[in-house]
């Protein structure tokens, strides 16, 4: 792992058990218009923690994401992280979205440091921990290559690298392997699992594949049908590094089928 | 790769022989039907009056097309602007777009004569109108372009706290460019049309008026030789922008249209 000693120390340090959640979200409520998205919405998040959100496609988990990363505001209830109110987008956030969303114009390279840029940081500064991440995502071969010579999932790795380049603390991202193929969609997983044991950041992934949320997770919120709440939550115990054989064996079937249940029971209603 | 630049010299091979080949039938059947050069010179007749005439055929093509490049310059300036504003402003955008786009029903050439009115023979009128002809799919295209903007990719800056201006300047602007170059193409076609209008009204110089001079004197040769010119000047105008877009629109894929249907 030449590639993750690379990295700047802090995010090699071993997270800190006990201090508290990063993410509080309480009684959280969001109406568009006469539609109500959210009802009545209440979780945390721990530091350091990989989260899964869990729902049926448009039960309103993307709406919650938006409203963590600040792009909207809630109608009541609230978010904070690190105690702090969002109120707006912040700097210790960082989103991968559905799509890679990458600039055109833009080699890998320039695209990844766009955030540095937008911040107004030193860009010579973070070069070198830009060329890092796209090591470490194994990409940084193409560094001085436009998006439209990378696959798709080449190009979501660049999204991811990205979205960590200016170091945040809590990475949110919203169905970023959907657009996929279901085997790049396994291999990005595993990747993505690895990225975030190098860099131990809080994670909160927006899911509606059962298996990945149950592969990738601490711990599993589901949400139900419109308007979302959290219908259940499950602890994820299972060892890491995970390996994509793990998903056949009879332990994470019974989480999968735990969860499964779950949302059925939220259909029945 | 040897293949790509062997489809490309083919693309450029057929029209030009299918050119050559017009040109041929042309002289043929003036020569044999013993057509008056009058009514139609032959092309030979034609390349003679543009070889032996071409000081006067220079002297007349360029102030026209100094006035052609002045208005769409402007018109490339004045449509970019007023797109940003129309992107910026609600009141521009509710208000004067919608009046703007009514305007085009007007055909802008009849306005010509009222020009003449206003602004004398000289070459106001013929800038003036080269401009507002050039104006209108200048200021669309960019408009189209500032407001293009994939709606990820403007959450994507907000939630790296991008400023609007930071927004504009690193994404709406790039965005744009194809929009832009797309439109200046459509411009610099219109704006010769709008200056050669002009001198046909009312002008003492300019390309237009010889071609119109050229006619009153009968003179066909001449007449189609200043419209040789034109043309060809017309296509070179084109040809600088079609290339400064390749150069500054280089993350689209180059254009495989031309000459894809070979398969081979």
């Amino acid at each position: 792992m030449r590639s993750a000693a690379a990295l700047p120390a802090p995010h090699l340090a071993p997270r800190r058990g006990n201090s508290g959640p990063i993410v509080r979200i309480a009684a959280l409520q969001k109406t568009f218009g006469d539609i109500e998205a959210i009802r009545h919405l209440s979780f945390e998040v721990a530091d350091g923690e990989f989260l899964g959100v869990l729902g049926p496609s448009g039960c309103g988990k993307s709406t919650l994401l938006m409203m963590i990363a600040g792009l909207i505001g809630p109608s009541a209830g609230e978010i904070r992280i690190k105690d702090a109110r969002v109120t707006g987008p912040r700097r210790e956030v960082g989103v991968v979205f559905q799509s890679p969303v990458l600039l055109p114009w833009r080699t890998v390279l320039q695209n990844v440091l766009f955030p540095i840029e937008l911040l107004k940081l030193p860009r010579s500064q973070y070069r070198r921990r830009a060329m890092d991440l796209l090591r470490m995502a194994k990409i940084d071969d193409f560094a001085a290559v436009l998006p439209r010579q990378l696959s798709g999932g080449m190009r979501q790795r660049v999204a991811i690298c990205r979205a960590l380049v200016h170091d945040p603390s809590i990475l949110l991202m919203d169905e970023p392997f959907s657009a996929l193929d279901a085997i790049t969609r396994d291999e990005m997983a595993v990747e993505l699992q690895r990225i975030w044991q190098v860099n131990r950041k809080t994670v909160i992934f927006v899911t509606h594949s059962i298996r990945e949320a149950a592969f990738l997770s601490d711990r599993v919120v589901v949400m139900g049908r419109r308007p979302a709440t959290v219908i259940d939550e499950l602890a994820i115990d299972l060892p890491r590094p995970r390996a994509i054989a793990v998903t056949e064996d009879e332990t994470f079937n019974r989480l999968v089928r735990h969860l499964r249940k779950a949302i059925e029971a939220s259909h029945a209603q | 790769m040897r293949n790509r630049i062997g489809k490309r010299a083919a693309s450029i091979a057929w029209p030009i022989l299918v050119t050559a080949l017009l040109l041929l039938a042309w002289e043929i059947s003036v020569r044999t039907m013993g057509i008056r050069s009058i009514i139609l010179p032959p092309p030979s007749a034609v390349f003679e009056a543009m070889a032996e005439r071409h000081d006067l055929l220079l002297a007349h093509l360029w102030p026209s097309l100094y006035l052609t490049m002045l208005g769409f310059g402007l018109s490339v300036v004045g449509g970019i602007i007023v797109a940003v504003l129309i992107t910026y402003s609600a009141i521009i955008r509710k208000g004067f777009y919608p009046v703007i786009v009514v305007s085009q029903v007007i055909p802008k050439i009849s306005i010509a004569p009222l020009f003449i009115v206003w602004f004398g023979t000289g070459t106001m009128s013929s800038l003036l109108l080269a401009f507002l002809i050039a104006f209108f799919p200048m200021t669309i295209n960019a408009a189209m372009g500032f407001e293009s903007v994939d709606e990820d990719i403007h959450r994507m800056a907000r939630t790296f706290m991008g400023s609007s201006w930071q927004i504009f300047w690193k994404i709406r602007m790039p965005n744009a460019l194809p929009y832009i170059f797309a439109g200046m193409k459509i411009s610099i076609t219109l704006a010769i049309i709008g200056v050669i209008v002009s001198e046909f009204v009312a002008s003492q110089e300019g390309i237009g008026y010889l071609i119109k001079l050229a006619g009153g004197l009968l003179d066909t040769p001449l007449m189609l030789a200043a419209i040789a010119w034109l043309s060809i000047s017309g296509l070179a105008l084109y040809a600088i922008i079609a290339g400064v877009e390749s150069w500054a629109v280089y993350w689209q894929p180059p254009s495989e249209a031309v000459g894809s249907g070979g398969g081979g």
